[in-house]
């Protein structure tokens, strides 16, 4: 009765500090994938598609069950586990939850030509 | 000579069309598995009540492998002092005979595992008490087993995915 309360006052103060190794949201990072195709194999809830012509992946993580087996099983650590956790949302294909729409799918398309015939170029 | 050697010699002499075997796992845990036809499978049901009345009726488990059905019941003997003998009992049916007799009064309990496998697989097992439906839906349709792994299990237009954004986004909008 003459304690203070031992709860934390979340939206006044910071939420309780995660621990080491949390598993938060998914982290992509588009020029290191190699496509590989590992994270898709080993995905149990379908978040990945796989873009063979660019050879990338389209991530949903609105679909992500925080298993971390993708990031374990990246070979260049293309995928990491964030801190954030406060990932509520009025829509469910919300920008925050998607990695590679269409129309960036198609810049890298077309930036990959480039290099290609850039690189033709130089070996002529 | 151990539980399960005694219980396997006990069945070969009681039941010689029986194919009996223990297996050993890479913890040392003895398993012994049978395989009997379905003529003598409730007489073996049968002797297993009669060789422990307390035998411990695990779980049924119903499987496609092609052309016949299995059937396979764990059972766990004589555990009152551990470890028990572990009992796995195989049957196997003919996919266009799938039938059984019905072993609900040996094992009361069998009468659930019939049941899932009746709508599961679509084993018919003779003279059950109950033959309701016990996970499906009401209005599942007739005829199609979902553990089917032939023309009688889920059709394609049956299956649903909530799809991926990307290919929502490239198909539709």
């Amino acid at each position: 009765m003459f304690k203070k309360p031992a709860t934390n006052l979340f939206p006044k103060t910071e939420p309780v500090p995660v621990p080491e190794g949390f598993r938060g949201k998914i982290v992509y990072n588009v020029d290191k994938c190699v496509g590989c195709r590992m994270c898709v194999t080993v995905c149990p809830a379908g978040v990945f598609v796989y873009l063979p012509e660019i050879r990338k992946v389209a991530l949903w993580t609105g679909r992500c069950v925080f298993c971390k087996q993708c990031v374990d099983v990246c070979p260049t650590g293309a995928l990491q586990m964030s801190d954030e956790f406060l990932l509520a949302s009025y829509d469910k294909y919300d920008d925050k939850f998607i990695y590679l729409t269409p129309e960036e799918a198609e810049e890298i398309k077309r930036k990959q030509e480039e290099l290609k015939k850039a690189k033709a170029k130089k070996s002529q | 000579m151990s539980k399960e050697e005694y219980f396997v010699e006990l069945v070969k002499k009681t039941f010689p069309n029986a194919d009996v075997e223990i297996k050993e796992n890479k913890w040392g845990r003895k398993r012994v598995w049978v395989k009997i036809p379905r003529e003598s499978f409730r007489a073996f049901m049968k002797f297993l009540k009669e060789f422990d009345e307390d035998t411990h009726y695990s779980i049924a488990i119903e499987e496609d492998i092609g052309d016949s059905i299995d059937f396979t019941i764990h059972f766990l003997l004589k555990f009152e002092d551990a470890p028990g003998i572990s009992l796995l009992v195989k049957t196997t049916v003919p996919k266009d005979d799938p039938v059984l007799p019905d072993i609900s009064d040996i094992f009361p309990i069998s009468l659930q595992f019939e049941r899932e496998a009746m709508e599961m697989i679509g084993i018919d097992f003779e003279n059950a008490p109950d033959k309701r439906r016990l996970f499906l839906p009401d209005d599942f349709p007739e005829g199609i087993y979902p553990l089917r792994l032939d023309e009688k299990g889920i059709p394609e237009e049956m299956v649903k995915n909530a799809g991926h954004p990307y290919l929502l986004r490239r198909g539709g909008k």
